[in-house]
């Protein structure tokens, strides 16, 4: 096979003797099928969620931030924490789409297009928070140097604020742009396979008028590498830039310089983590147990007992540097965090994010599907206290006694964040009801080299 | 523009935009002061002292809130008979003619009104009774000082006060007496604050014995918590160490020691010495003078005795007697409100339905308003003439700055209606002072002053009944007094600085202005001892998970209720924890638990009038546990400093006088390529340095020695500045508006020095965990410390950078600036802000019935500023450093075309600080008062070691804590 050539002692990342045409025809079941009732209901409690958010969020935009739980010394909470932790969850696709490319990942064809959908709704979520949480929404432009008829009245180029328009307004449409252009040739196989003519007519419209000649694939594999190459140095930067939001100031916790890095291993961590909550879901649902095998699970886990254990390394340096600083507040902000009033916050942090992912050392742990499911869940919990803690215990005791109170969220603060999870879900529930949720065309080319059919026939051969 | 109309030919006086003063004062009974009234196209918009008045001519939190009374949509907009609206001829045909029969039957008419200390008054009264053959004139104190003035009248022949001049002390012992409260009148700060800093290597010593935690105490160089019967017996028995002579009675081993100790110190000073006592007892009182006659004390001053407070308990007892058998014929009363303000109010205002005829002059309707017959709609302060003779000798006038709003008439020009007189009280006054004590000054040379100071005027002896006293001598007085003892729990009533007696309940500001110490708002409560609260079972646990704590999920906090009971009545009271209260005793403010004519938000806490029996401010008590968990609303939660050093610098005068600056004040320094340099250098420095030596550069700055933590300032911002109030759930969420806060901190060592060094021992975490924890609580007998905080104007400030639309920057002069109108609020400048001073709009807090304040009034906002925005919702908002009011000096000074003078440059809270402790100004111009400040060895930069570069300096508190 070439330099398709993959050595049969290889775990197969395709199973169950799949030919070019099964995939075809697993990838579009869920398209041409109709939606089951698991579907149904799981879709009806996210679109519920999302209309309570959504009704929320016109609470909040009609009456004012006063109806969430912020106060004169927290002024941040839930907003920036859920908008930190849907950043961070969209960094999972990207990498996985990207960086897995560079380094021609194989594994990574069954799972990057789920986990590219995942980044773009997630970042979509992300995106809602640094709007909604301004007092004046409306007023949202104004962040955008657009040119206007205020006089000279620019945007403020100090600002991380603005550092992170930049940053997330860029990922979010270079992720778009990469995703996008990987679902052109499976847009097209639906398109050639439909057989209504209104489904026919919109997989034609989204596909682009993909024709399938070789000219199609070798752009196809030209452009994919340079946003591939674009979209790697995103990986790390919007999250280095979320995360200057908190280092470039001067609140005592948060003026840090190991934050860029420490923010990018937790992104990636989370990400992992939702991608496999989500994937270990869909393999079931939509049957793709032999295109997303326990092989693909298995890594993952890894990625995300490393970064997991980068974030612990991270965590524990930020306590070392906190002492051997020698400053007082910073000493006694992390003493706080700790030990203060939400010490139970932080120690869920740590439980979550720190020992859990140990227990993947285990081979026997990494390769249970529920058990991976629970770490999953358990990780992005707690990396939704990470930022919570992040925020909130830095905010809360800061420089003046004087000022020092406590936050707690109201119905408002939570509706939002359950809304944003219902949003997502809805968002990816339609996804997968119409878009090709496995590369199918880069399963094809990886088919004869890792699919077991042909790894068992290769070696019959021999 | 809303609802405004254009003049349709202007007025020659008023001219839009320009800001007239007119010189008036405060006079209701409770509050005296001389004050300057802005006025904008003929409103009045702002109090601010007479700066020309020789005394009294401080404003207090209370004084620079009055004028949002005067825009109360409560008040009582015509009089009122027997329940209906009617007009002032009806209203005087329907008395007059009462008075009338009441003159042939002979029964007794009684006026019973607050202290006015008016001379025209005075005269006008007399006068009433030469009409009316059978009046007596019952003057009465809601809060009394009856004792003082029955002592002071016994031994000097002359129904006052004595008068403290504390500049001239060099130790000031106090026993009881909150004088920087409202002690015998108020008013003393001014001259205290000035021997509070140390000038050539010295400065006075102050030593309080109280029982509760009072803004004296709080000021105090040492402070001795004693129950009120131990300061009886401490009183007694620093008389006999002054005089030598022995005194018996029991006090604690190391009380008897300290008083020892201080009355040694006593009789060193000498002259330059002064004891004040409040001790609501005519011995104790006797005995507080006699000290000061021992002691020849310079401070110490009979000729001029002060005249703010002249209410008789005895002649008001007899009244209550008189009206309750029925004796008395008709109550006229003015500024008073007894039915709230006696312990037994209810009882007396039934006595009053069944006289033939009660009429209450009143600004507004009140809970005696509903026993009498006929209300008097009584104009404010500001709609009014009057004088005031504040000591003697010392006059002030009170005249309108604006039309009355409503239908009202003064209590004086009404006596003067039913005197058959055509005179106005104007002219009246007029006519009182032109033959009296104007003297050769003019008259309209004193109006426009508002003060006048006439050298020796005998002034007719106040009219008023005999006191009908016991001749005690002191020696008999000491001995009652070292008797004393207390049986179970006692209970010390006191004033609230920002409720006052009560009469101003209604005023948003008050309510919402935090107490100086508790800095609880909306609320009065049970202060207690921790020892107390836990032996009682009445205090909360600090942090637990899911019972009731301390505090809330929001940081809230919380209070248990206590049924207190005083000679069978029982109130339910929440119990507010109070480091510094003497183990035995409980304090609670009165002024709160008022009901009629107040908007629902406003009628807050409980009343301790009821508790008020024999207008004795101490009283046995009786406390049990009660159901229920109350929720304060403070301002802040967190108490102590947690030996946070350089936030306030502090040391003792000794170090002071002895040692470096550096050992005291040190500067914060910061390594550069491994050398130390200082965190201001410009070598520090990120940014390229903007000159700032062109122009004005205002710097503001703040004396921790000099401050009292009145908090004048605090209300002068809110009216200066449009700040909204948010109401009480809305402040225990820590949402606040207030632009500037005066910062409490208690000690948890015995001195902010040790909470340091014990700060600085910890090592390991074992002592980190334990120690920080220690340090979070309050000592039992703390230091305390105020520090006003606002926006600190940092030169490189955090806020400014992370803002991203630049909403916030830095101006020419050295503010920092918010233009709100681009503000998206992101509220990234608040949380940058290292300082918290950065206030957010979380709801709409103008036109909105969520917050039935006064900017949701038509009427109420008559006050707003118009030289100042009022904010949107959504919008972030913070010290401005008065802006409005430098430009205005500065195109002032332009248009005359000259040279700004120091001292012209001011702040709202600079202004109103009578202590002096606030000092504003351009610190390019080098001769400047502020730029002395800035450069003084004291001043520091709150925490400087940011590298912040503030605009506000501090000066570090000295304490003379050092005998000698």
């Amino acid at each position: 096979m070439g330099s398709h050539y993959e050595a049969p002692i290889r775990t197969p990342l395709v199973t169950g003797n799949k030919s070019y045409h099964d995939v075809s025809v697993d990838v579009a079941r869920p398209v041409e099928g109709r939606a089951n009732k698991h579907w149904w209901i799981v879709f009806s409690i996210s679109l519920a969620a999302f209309l309570w958010g959504v009704g929320c969020i016109i609470y909040t935009i009609s009456t004012g931030i006063g109806t969430w739980g912020l106060n004169k010394t927290v002024g941040w909470s839930w907003d920036i924490t859920n908008f930190v932790w849907w950043v961070g969850i969209g960094h999972a696709g990207t990498l996985i789409s990207a960086v897995l490319l560079l380094f021609r990942q194989k594994w990574r064809m069954g799972i990057n297009r789920s986990a590219e959908a995942m980044t773009i709704f997630a970042v979509v979520q992300a995106g809602l928070f640094p709007l909604i949480h301004m007092g004046r929404p409306w007023l949202g432009y104004w962040v955008l140097p657009i040119p206007n008829q205020f006089g000279s009245l620019w945007v403020n180029f100090n600002s991380p604020l603005l550092w992170d328009v930049f940053a997330i307004s860029t990922y979010l449409s270079v992720s778009l742009v990469f995703w996008w252009t990987g679902l052109l040739p499976d847009f097209a196989m639906l398109r050639d396979r439909a057989v209504k003519p209104f489904q026919k007519k919109i997989y034609s419209l989204v596909s682009f008028g993909w024709s399938g000649r070789a000219k199609d694939w070798q752009r196809f594999e030209e452009v994919s590498l340079v946003l591939a190459g674009l979209a790697t140095p995103l990986v790390l930067s919007v999250h280095t830039i979320v995360s200057f939001d908190f280092a470039t100031s001067i609140i005592p916790g948060w003026h840090t310089t190991i934050f860029p890095p420490y923010f990018v291993a937790g992104a990636v961590f989370s990400g992992f983590a939702m991608v496999n909550t989500l994937l270990i879901i869909m393999r079931k649902v939509c049957n793709f147990e032999d295109y997303i095998t326990m092989q693909h699970i298995e890594l993952m886990n890894l990625v995300i007992m490393i970064t997991g254990s980068i974030v612990g390394v991270a965590y524990i340096t930020e306590l070392f540097m906190a002492w051997y600083s020698g400053v007082e507040y910073e000493q006694y902000a992390f003493l706080n965090r700790a030990t203060g009033p939400y010490a139970w916050a932080y120690w869920s942090m740590m439980t979550c994010n720190v020992f859990s992912p140990q227990f993947m050392w285990i081979k026997k742990l990494r390769r249970s599907i529920i058990f991976s499911f629970i770490i999953s869940i358990v990780v992005n919990i707690g990396m939704w206290f990470e930022r919570f803690v992040i925020i909130v215990t830095s905010l809360h005791r800061d420089y003046l006694p004087s000022s020092w109170t406590m936050f707690s969220p109201t119905f408002v603060d939570i509706g939002i964040f359950i809304g944003t999870i219902g949003f997502f879900f809805v968002l990816f529930l339609l996804y997968a009801r119409t878009f090709p949720v496995i590369a199918q065309a880069e399963i094809k080319s990886i088919l004869k080299s890792s699919g077991d059919k042909y790894k068992k026939t290769s070696e019959s051969h021999e | 523009m809303i609802k405004s109309i254009p003049y349709i030919v202007q007025p020659e006086q008023v001219r839009p935009g320009v800001a007239d003063y007119y010189a008036t004062t405060i006079a209701n009974g409770f509050d005296f002061a001389s004050v300057l009234v802005k006025t904008r196209e003929g409103r009045p918009i702002k109090i601010e002292p007479n700066k020309l008045a020789s005394s009294n001519g401080g404003t207090t939190a209370r004084v620079q809130a009055s004028v949002l009374s005067l825009y109360d949509n409560m008040r009582l907009k015509q009089p009122v008979a027997n329940n209906e609206f009617v007009y002032w001829s009806d209203f005087d045909k329907a008395i007059t003619g009462k008075l009338a029969e009441l003159n042939t039957s002979g029964k007794e008419v009684v006026l019973l009104t607050q202290t006015f200390a008016s001379p025209s008054t005075t005269r006008l009264i007399s006068e009433f009774k030469a009409k009316y053959s059978n009046v007596r004139h019952v003057v009465y104190d809601a809060i009394s000082e009856s004792a003082a003035l029955d002592a002071f009248q016994e031994k000097y022949g002359e129904r006052g006060l004595a008068g403290y001049n504390l500049e001239e002390a060099d130790l000031i012992v106090s026993v009881g007496a909150d004088f920087l409260g409202d002690w015998q009148g108020g008013g003393y700060e001014g001259a205290y604050a000035k021997g509070r800093v140390p000038k050539n290597g010295k400065m006075s010593r102050h030593v309080q014995f109280e029982s509760n935690m009072s803004l004296s105490g709080a000021n105090a160089d040492l402070r001795v918590p004693l129950t009120p019967s131990e300061q009886k017996v401490a009183l007694a028995k620093l008389y006999g160490y002054v005089t030598g002579s022995s005194v018996g009675g029991k006090l604690p081993k190391a009380v008897e020691a300290a008083v020892k100790k201080i009355a040694a110190e006593l009789k060193k000073a000498g002259s330059r010495a002064v004891v004040l006592t409040g001790i609501q007892d005519k011995g104790a009182q006797a005995v507080g003078l006699a000290i000061n006659e021992v002691l020849a004390s310079k401070a110490f001053n009979t000729a001029t005795p002060v005249k703010l407070r002249q209410g008789s308990d005895a002649a008001m007892n007899q009244l209550v007697a008189d009206v309750k058998s029925g004796k008395v014929g008709a109550v006229i009363m003015s500024g008073v409100n007894p039915v709230y303000t006696l312990a037994n109010g209810e009882a007396f205002g039934e006595a009053l339905k069944k006289i033939e005829l009660t009429v209450s002059f009143t600004e507004r309707e009140d809970e005696t308003s509903g026993y009498v017959k006929y209300l008097g709609a009584a104009p404010h302060y500001l709609e009014s003439w009057g004088d005031v003779e504040f000591k003697k000798g010392h006059y002030s006038l009170i005249q309108p700055t604006i039309k009355p709003l409503f239908d009202t008439r003064s209590f004086q020009d009404s006596l003067l209606k039913w005197m058959d007189s055509s005179e106005s009280y104007y002219t009246y006054i007029k006519s009182t002072w032109s033959t009296g004590f104007l003297g050769g000054s003019s008259w309209n040379k004193a109006l426009h002053d508002g003060v006048l100071v006439a050298p020796v005027v005998a002034v007719e002896a106040q009219e008023g009944d005999a006191i009908t006293a016991d001749e005690v001598s002191v020696g008999a007085a000491v001995a009652n007094l070292a008797k004393a003892t207390a049986k179970g729990m006692e209970l010390s009533l006191y004033v609230k600085t920002g409720m006052g007696d009560g009469q101003m309940a209604n005023n948003p500001w008050l309510q919402e202005f935090p107490d100086p110490l508790t800095r609880a708002t909306w609320d009065n409560y049970l202060t207690m001892s921790q020892v107390d609260a836990d032996r009682l079972g009445l205090s909360l646990a600090q942090s637990t998970f899911f019972t009731e704590a301390r505090h809330d999920a929001n940081g809230g906090l919380n209070g248990t209720y206590a049924n207190v009971t005083v000679n069978g009545v029982t109130l339910k009271v929440p119990v507010m924890i109070q480091p510094g209260q003497a183990v035995g005793s409980v304090g609670m403010a009165f002024g709160y638990g008022r009901k009629a004519g107040l908007k629902t938000e406003m009628q807050t806490g409980v009343s301790a009038y009821k508790l008020y029996a024999n207008a004795d401010t101490t009283q046995d008590i009786q406390i049990e546990a009660a159901e229920g968990i109350h929720e304060f609303a403070c301002l802040q939660l967190h108490n102590t400093l947690m030996g946070r050093g350089d936030i306030v610098k502090d040391t003792t005068l000794e170090v002071f006088n002895t040692k470096d600056a550096k050992v005291w004040n040190p500067k914060p320094m910061v390594s550069k390529d491994h050398e130390m340099i200082p965190v201001d250098s410009p070598d520090a420095d990120l940014w390229t340095a903007f000159d700032r030596s062109i122009g004005h550069h205002f710097n503001l700055s703040i004396d921790l020695n000099s401050c009292t933590g009145c908090g004048a300032c605090v209300v002068a911002c809110h009216a200066e500045n449009n700040v909204p109030v948010v109401g009480k759930s809305e402040v225990r969420r820590s949402r606040d508006m207030h632009w500037l806060r005066i910062d409490r901190y208690y000690s948890s060592q015995d001195s902010f020095i040790d909470d340091v060094e014990k700060k600085d021992n910890i090592a390991g975490l074992g002592s980190s965990l334990s120690e920080f924890a220690e340090l979070e609580n309050p000592a039992a007998n703390p230091q305390v410390v105020f520090q006003p905080v606002m926006c600190q104007h940092c030169n490189h400030a955090s806020c400014e950078t992370v803002c991203p639309v630049a909403a916030t920057s830095h101006g020419r002069q050295g503010q920092n600036q918010m233009a709100y109108n681009r503000c998206v609020a992101t509220r990234y400048c608040a949380n940058n802000c290292a300082y918290k001073v950065r206030r957010f709009n979380w709801f709409l807090y103008n036109d909105n019935d969520e917050f039935d304040f006064n900017m949701n009034d038509d009427l109420g906002k008559m006050v707003l500023n118009p030289d100042v925005v009022v904010r949107s919702r959504g919008v972030m908002e913070k010290c401005s450093m008065c802006i409005q009011m430098t430009q205005k000096t500065i195109l002032d000074a332009k248009r005359e075309g000259r040279a700004i003078k120091d001292g012209e440059f001011q702040t709202a809270c600079s202004n109103a600080c009578e202590t002096g402790a606030m000092k504003f100004g351009d610190i390019n111009d080098h001769d400047s008062e502020v730029f002395k400040m800035k450069n003084d060895n004291r001043a520091y930069h709150l925490l400087e070691h940011i590298g912040t570069e503030p605009n506000v300096v501090y000066q570090t508190k000295v304490r003379n804590s050092n005998d000698a």
